[in-house]
């Protein structure tokens, strides 16, 4: 497994590097350019510009010199804030993304892994209805009205001396991370907990749940023992998806409670055709991607015995 | 309150002096608060915290608690002294500025004539590739030194002695002062930048010499800047700490005025001003910005080429309704390129919006009719904006007036922003969603967007006439003169219908009852923490 592990961990670099070219290609061919502004920049000041982040080279030779400061780890300056570098950008806001979203991934599993048992344990019984309709709730209801909604409860209308019971946005202490966390885990069990639903339900019609019962074996071993390891593959398999969006895509929870990280940062790169910024981040998502994959391939080694590297 | 008068003899130089600054005024019966800390809200991220890179309002905020030019702006908008106690225009293409003595940078080292001379120079170098450049450019030199033909030791400033500034500038430019109020032109502290060169800014790093001095700064969080006790007027400076907080969505900023995390706004989401009057009533705060939002009419468009096609188009749009009925958020109507009550002009009036709007449609439907259009011929027309609500909303209001007055046939064209604005530079379409704010509260700020050829022009207009009366006005040095020139330039632009204006933009946001000093006076929006002040609540 260690050699696989290892091996895994060479082809991540080739990844990264199609990745980085396609985006590369892709950024640069995207209409508009980061100067293009609501007043037209004047020729000298442009000629300046693109002088200064080396625009004006050829641009096989741009994309060289970008791939000759990312093998040493400079991501380059910022072309949109340039009193920041790329990587100083990604430094401040990678905590804030992790804080957030990697506290809602583990949260959301243990939750959506439970609830979605319990509901194919005692199919069609209330508990059922009710994860069911949970379930149905996070996935219909956009982040952009359920975050807001969050807001008016917890910050605006419970207050305690004018000031609500939790903040409306920002960062800072553990009271600012709530209400985020609340948001992404809601949406996440949303999802977990459908899918550990239908995944176990399905193991439990399986011929060995059939002989596990037949030898006369505790409904509780059956399920905990041969039923739950095979049903948690599915969701093994949402674990990269989740995780990818809960910490480097949460653009609406950003927005909603003005989170100082990655989404906000990758989409206003977008907007503002900050290239430095946007494959920097390409980079980054790209790398915890190729991380996260090889952790569930992993843990599928781990869940079910036939697997072996 | 002392403000500095400012005015030019042709036959003498006449020393301008004022030598005390205005500053926050607290009433006598108000009782200040203990915690003197304000939270503002500012819009989106800054972009740099360097004079030199400023590129937007948000950076001009910042920037001038950080630093003072040669002169500030209150928070009425008034000019005040700033390093500079007085100052005189010797010609009318020269000014001599005298420095203070005690104003220090916010480590105590004396500012001094060298330091605006080297922030200049390193603004026009084209090694530090500046963005803004539009009011250096009246430097002598400036255009020059920026397309790389002349060095920028060349640049037309220059230290008299270590207290005495001169500045030539290409044109007479009677709003010298007000112009050097922004902190686009403020000087810099050399040796902290060649210590840190690209980390100058940093917190820790960053000598300033404004009313503040930076404590922190996380990118997309907060800025926190406290009270520079070197500052020169730092006796009169009452708040001791200021949170500058980017958020880039104006609903979520409400909703952290709301729950009592914001002192003030920035601005309030379209359409939300009769819910949050009703709700926070004088805490909502409007008056009228220094900017205008029109319509660019591509002359060079085979169509909107005829003048009579573009007059029709404006005059049936009833901009009452679309104030008060679509946006409702107390915006001004105007038929005019620039706002009401802009330095150096008059703005004009449309002799036509007094008249009956059944009037306007027959005159403007015989408009269309002479240029070929008619019911069976009907005029077809694209509106390109840049996707937001509010772009959205005017557009399809002004398309259904002309669709019910004229019979026009429209079409909704909308892209992404970057994407516009590179169409509208480039002339790629015929009508296109545009507006205007004055980076100096002068006439000539606004012409700039009819003269032939300006990087501001993006109609494709042209018009030789219009150019010699700004020529002309920039040359007179006697001030009603000059007032009359560039309003006639002005009207004779506007007769030629290059664009379509609607409305003046305002200046909208919530600031609590218990934070003194705010202004509703100022179009230019500064709004300097320096002149606020909390009082106790």
């Amino acid at each position: 497994m260690f050699a696989y592990t290892i091996r895994r961990l060479l082809f991540a670099v080739p990844t990264i590097l199609a990745v980085v070219t396609v985006c590369y290609v892709m950024v640069h061919m995207t209409p508009g350019g980061p100067f293009d502004m609501d007043r037209k920049v004047a020729p000298a000041v442009l000629a300046n510009l693109q002088a200064k982040y080396h625009l004006d080279q050829p641009p096989l030779q741009q994309y060289l010199y970008y791939l000759g400061r990312l093998l040493h780890g400079d991501l380059g300056a910022s072309f949109k804030y340039p009193d920041w570098t790329v990587n100083e950008l990604v430094a401040k806001a990678l905590p804030v993304s992790l804080a957030v979203g990697g506290l809602s991934v583990p949260i959301s599993m243990v939750i959506g892994i439970w609830i979605g048992a319990v509901a194919a344990v005692r199919r069609n019984s209330f508990a059922d209805y009710f994860v069911s309709a949970i379930g149905n709730i996070g996935n219909a209801v956009p982040s952009f009205v359920l975050g807001p909604v969050l807001i008016l409860v917890f910050a605006l209308e419970i207050q305690h001396h004018d000031i609500g019971l939790l903040p409306a946005g920002g960062w800072g202490g553990w009271k600012f991370r709530v209400l985020p966390i609340a948001l992404l885990t809601i949406v996440n069990v949303a999802t977990i907990s459908r899918v550990m639903r239908g995944s176990l339900l399905e193991v439990l019609t399986s011929s060995f749940i059939r002989t596990a019962r037949a030898k006369g074996l505790p409904e509780r071993t059956v399920i905990v023992r041969h039923a739950l390891r095979p049903a948690l593959m599915p969701v093994l398999s949402l674990f990269t998806s989740i995780a990818l969006s809960s910490i480097t895509a949460a653009v609406v929870t950003e927005t909603v409670f003005a989170l100082p990280g990655l989404g906000l940062l990758i989409v206003n790169g977008a907007i503002n055709r900050d290239y430095t910024l946007v494959l920097g981040l390409v980079v980054l998502v790209t790398a915890i991607a190729v991380l996260f994959n090889l952790i569930v391939d992993l843990l599928y080694a781990a869940v079910d015995p036939r697997i072996r590297y | 309150m002392l403000k500095s008068v400012f005015r030019f003899l042709p036959a003498c130089a006449l020393a301008l002096t004022a030598t005390q600054a205005a500053p926050a005024v607290v009433p006598p019966n108000v009782q200040l608060a203990a915690d003197q800390t304000l939270v503002r809200h500012y819009g989106s991220e800054a972009a740099s915290l360097d004079p030199a890179m400023d590129e937007s309002v948000q950076d001009t905020y910042i920037d001038t608690d950080l630093y003072e030019g040669l002169t500030r702006s209150d928070a009425a908008g008034q000019v005040q002294p700033g390093v500079a106690m007085s100052w005189e225009r010797p010609d009318p293409t020269t000014w001599i500025f005298h420095l203070r003595h005690d104003a220090k940078w916010s480590n105590g080292a004396p500012v001094t004539a060298a330091d605006f001379i080297y922030a200049w120079q390193r603004e026009v170098d084209p090694k530090t590739a500046s963005i803004y450049t539009i009011l250096i450019d009246f430097f002598q030199n400036a255009k020059e030194i920026l397309d790389g033909k002349l060095p920028p030791s060349k640049l037309g400033a220059r230290a008299i002695d270590p207290y005495t500034i001169e500045i030539k500038t290409i044109a007479p430019t009677p709003f010298m002062p007000q112009m050097l109020s922004n902190p686009v032109l403020a000087p810099e502290y050399k040796p902290a930048l060649e210590k840190w060169g690209g980390e100058w800014t940093k917190p820790g790093h960053l000598v300033g010499n404004g009313p503040y001095v930076l404590q922190s700064w996380i990118p997309n969080d907060t800025i926190v800047v406290v009270k520079n006790p070197y500052y020169w007027d730092a006796r009169n400076v009452i708040l001791n700490k200021v949170i500058w907080v980017p958020i880039d969505n104006n609903d979520t900023a409400v909703k952290q005025f709301e729950s009592g995390q914001l002192d003030m706004t920035y601005e309030l989401p379209p359409g939300s001003y009769n819910y949050l009057r009703a709700r926070y009533g004088d805490q909502v705060h409007i008056s009228p910005e220094s900017a205008n939002y029109f319509f660019a009419l591509n002359v060079a468009d085979p169509v909107m080429k005829d003048v009579r096609v573009r007059q029709a188009l404006d005059m049936v749009i009833d901009r009452d309704t679309l104030v008060k009925r679509i946006l409702g958020d107390g915006e001004i109507p105007n038929t005019d390129m620039m706002p009401w009550h802009v330095a150096g002009a008059t703005t004009i009036q449309r002799d036509w919006m007094a008249w009956p709007m059944e009037k306007r449609i027959a005159f403007a439907r015989k408009l269309l009719a002479d240029a070929g259009y008619n019911e069976q011929h009907p005029l077809h027309v694209t509106y390109s904006y840049n996707t937001t609500d509010i772009n959205k909303l005017v557009g399809l209001y002004v398309l259904s007036e002309w669709r019910n007055k004229l019979g026009v046939q429209g079409k909704l064209e909308n892209q992404e922003w970057k994407v516009f604005a590179t169409t509208r530079h480039d002339g790629n379409y015929q009508i296109a969603r545009s507006g205007w704010s004055a980076d100096y509260n002068d006439a000539t700020s606004y012409l700039d967007l009819v003269r032939c050829g300006t990087d501001a022009n993006d109609l494709q207009y042209c018009n030789k006439k219009v150019d010699a009366l700004i020529a002309a006005g920039n040359a007179e040095v006697d001030d009603t003169k000059r007032t009359a020139l560039m309003t006639a330039a002005d009207q004779a632009a506007m007769d030629d219908y290059p664009m379509i204006p609607l409305y003046q933009r305002v200046i909208a946001r919530l600031v609590r009852s218990y934070v003194g000093g705010y202004s509703d006076l100022d179009p230019m929006d500064r709004e300097p923490s320096q002149d606020l002040y909390i009082i106790k609540h």
